[in-house]
């Protein structure tokens, strides 16, 4: 395997002509942007992030022929034909199934504390009669709001596993990520998304519930057609096809020091055991209508949560995904590879929800997106940093072990898509400056 | 004793009445005109405006609305949100509006409230602050509907600009706001003690007995949102409990 290098050369001309040719990680070549919505066509369906590696062609998000993503027809059928009383009377159904009789607990509600996780929690414990155990894995870096949340989320009445992974690992992986895929939060989200089956497992928990189904942002309509979630998201039986930040298991531990017990946290859940544990997981979001505004003012009203003190960089909103400070890097990278930073995100749903108009959402992404994460940007260069003391293995990988503003720019660079991203110099100064090809405030 | 005033906030946002909590997860509650007439016959003191989004927009879309209420009320009106200039007052003052409360402008460029004070008279410059409490224990002045820091400290802020021609002083408390909590009193004693102009106390009033909580950390006006959107209470009831708890008030 050869080191990282310190620095990576792009071929800039490839981002100054006005017809790009190549379009990166598959991607629709042509840009498209919802009618109804503000998505674009580029936005990538949830992917096994076991497989994920440098190469991986992305599935995109489907639009109808008018022009429509599917994000917005499902939330149109889920407005139109869906019988949210028949769906209710089915998740009490399943309530009355699973509901313990001797006070053990009987479903599992992986969450951050978050609005949605406390909606969820809150309403299956003190409506439905459940009897939760809540699970959390931990912020890379957790804000001090996040923190002040996630304690009144389980002093709101909820016993609570929290998760907090071996931090040297953590790093490592997240440094991977960033070098391979340029995804900060992979690491975090492969340790979220196994934690939930494989605490329940380990507990003997029956149930587990997620609130949204993904469908609501994009994947496949397919996904929603069913309560159970497909355990392909989290599941490998074969280890030797598995990769986690983009780097096979071996690699791993020849190459960076881990061990197999470092990993344990970030494999995926062995599908026998969840077999012979018989553990069900279902969407919350399946048999209760959805609305995330609607979840903010519950989890203030009955828990006393709290919008961040301020918006977060990028975007306008302060009450979604406040808790851990890498989190601002997610979406500038994201923004970074497929055109689409974190106003996109939030408005589409908005939009959908029927909280805010259009128009307004192209104002909002105008204004916002890939707007430089300033407020924890240090700090995160900081986390990123593997220096020789601390990495004495892993930091031989790499040229240049610490990350610096220089570096993430220029790794930045290498990740730009030339059909999304124009090269464009200015007449009066004769600098260069990254501009988007296609602006969702012009369709 | 100069009475104290009970004013009706409607916060809009496009053609729409809006509300949130910590302004933030705003709600479309409805047509702001059916609404401002309905506080208009219980006896609103006066009533306030403030268009949300205008930062946004670089404008303020308040002119229709306000033209149309000024039509059917007649109780002052403080129009807010998106005031760049003396023009902009200008506009709004001539579509019906009494007094005008400025955020953002008047913390980038604060000789706008003297240009404004000398044109108009200091009694139509609102200042208005979006304050929200820091760890240190010092309030901060946000902008852009409490999304962006300001830097300022309120406390030195609001009397620098009150030095400069403000008139009235409209103070949100970003904490409170949207909770039902009670407005926030060490914030309103800290204001109203300061300075020596009128202050209107904003964000988080639950139940009754916060009007007295208001009024005696020094509220000259007391404002009220979503449990007069969400028909908690009323104006004529806000009225009746604030004459028994002798707070001087216009008697309806």
């Amino acid at each position: 395997m050869n080191k990282f290098p310190k620095r990576r050369e792009i071929n800039i001309d490839d981002f100054k002509s006005d017809k790009p040719v190549g379009a990166l990680y598959g991607l629709p070549s042509e840009v498209k942007f919802c009618s109804r919505c503000i998505i674009s066509n580029q936005r990538p369906n949830s992917a096994v992030e076991f497989e994920n590696t440098k190469d991986t062609k992305k599935e995109t998000i489907n639009f109808s022929n008018d022009g429509v993503c599917d994000a917005c027809l499902v939330k149109e059928s889920k407005a139109s034909s869906i019988d949210w009383g028949e769906r209710e009377r089915q998740l009490v159904e399943l309530c009355n199934e699973y509901r313990s009789k001797d006070g053990s607990y009987d479903c599992l509600v992986p969450g951050s504390g978050g609005k949605d996780s406390f909606y969820q929690s809150h309403i299956l414990k003190y409506k439905y009669g459940m009897n939760p155990l809540t699970v959390t894995w931990a912020p890379n870096i957790y804000t001090d709001w996040g923190w002040k949340n996630f304690q009144s989320w389980i002093h709101s009445g909820f016993d609570n596993y929290l998760c907090t992974p071996n931090g040297k690992t953590e790093r490592i992986l997240t440094r991977l990520a960033v070098e391979n895929l340029f995804h900060p939060f992979q690491a975090f989200m492969m340790g979220q998304k196994y934690l939930g089956p494989k605490m329940a497992a380990m507990h003997k928990i029956p149930l587990v519930f997620y609130g949204e189904d993904e469908a609501e942002y994009g994947n496949p309509i397919d996904d929603t057609k069913s309560a159970e979630r497909d355990f392909s998201y989290f599941s490998a039986s074969d280890k030797s096809k598995i990769f986690i930040a983009g780097t096979s298991l071996d690699d791993l531990n020849k190459n960076f020091g881990i061990t197999q017990g470092d990993l344990y946290q970030y494999m995926p859940v062995d599908p026998d055991i969840v077999k012979k544990e018989k553990v069900h997981v279902h969407y919350l979001g399946y048999y209760l209508k959805w609305h995330p505004q609607s979840c903010y003012y519950y989890a203030v009203e009955n828990g006393g949560f709290i919008a961040s003190p301020e918006r977060t960089p990028g975007t306008y909103s302060k009450y979604n995904s406040i808790d851990d400070r890498i989190d601002d890097f997610h979406f500038h990278t994201y923004h970074t590879k497929f055109g689409i930073g974190r106003a996109t995100y939030d408005a589409s749903q908005e939009i959908r929800s029927g909280d805010i108009t259009r128009e307004e959402g192209q104002a909002l992404v105008q204004k916002f997106d890939g707007e430089f994460p300033e407020r924890f940007a240090d700090e995160i260069f900081n986390y990123l940093s593997l220096p020789k003391k601390d990495f004495p293995i892993a930091s031989k990988m790499f040229e240049q072990p610490i990350v610096d503003r220089d570096y993430y720019n220029n790794l930045s660079d290498t990740f730009r898509s030339p059909h999304i991203w124009k090269y464009k110099i200015s007449d009066d100064t004769n600098k260069g400056e990254w501009v988007l090809r296609h602006g969702v405030w012009d369709s | 004793m100069i009475n104290k005033r009970l004013i009706a906030r409607l916060d809009i946002k496009g053609p729409n009445l809006i509300k949130g909590i910590h302004l933030e997860g705003l709600r479309v509650i409805g047509d702001p005109q059916d609404f401002a007439k309905k506080y208009y016959e219980q006896g609103a003191d006066e009533l306030l405006y403030i268009d949300i989004v205008a930062s946004l927009y670089g404008r303020s879309n308040l002119t229709e609305i306000v033209k149309k209420a000024a039509h059917d009320i007649f109780v002052p009106l403080t129009v807010g949100g998106g005031v760049r200039s003396v023009g902009d007052v200008e506009d709004l003052l001539r579509s019906g509006a009494d007094k005008v409360a400025i955020n953002t402008a008047v913390i980038k460029n604060p000789e706008l409230i003297t240009e404004i004070a000398n044109r108009f008279g200091s009694q139509c410059m609102v200042l208005s602050i979006e304050a929200k409490k820091q760890d240190s224990g010092m309030w901060e002045a946000y902008t852009d509907c409490g999304r962006e820091r300001s830097g300022l400290d309120v406390e030195k802020w609001v009397a620098k600009a009150v030095d400069m021609g403000v008139g009235e002083v409209l103070v949100t408390s970003i904490d409170m706001e949207g909770t039902k909590k009670g407005y926030d009193k060490e914030l309103i004693s800290l204001i109203s003690s300061s300075v020596n102009v009128p202050v209107i106390a904003s964000g988080g009033f639950g139940e009754h007995k916060d009007l007295k909580i208001a009024s005696d950390a020094g509220a000259d006006g007391i404002a009220v949102a979503d449990a007069l959107h969400y028909n908690r209470t009323s104006i004529s009831e806000l009225r009746q409990h604030a004459i028994d708890y002798d707070i001087p008030i216009r008697r309806w």
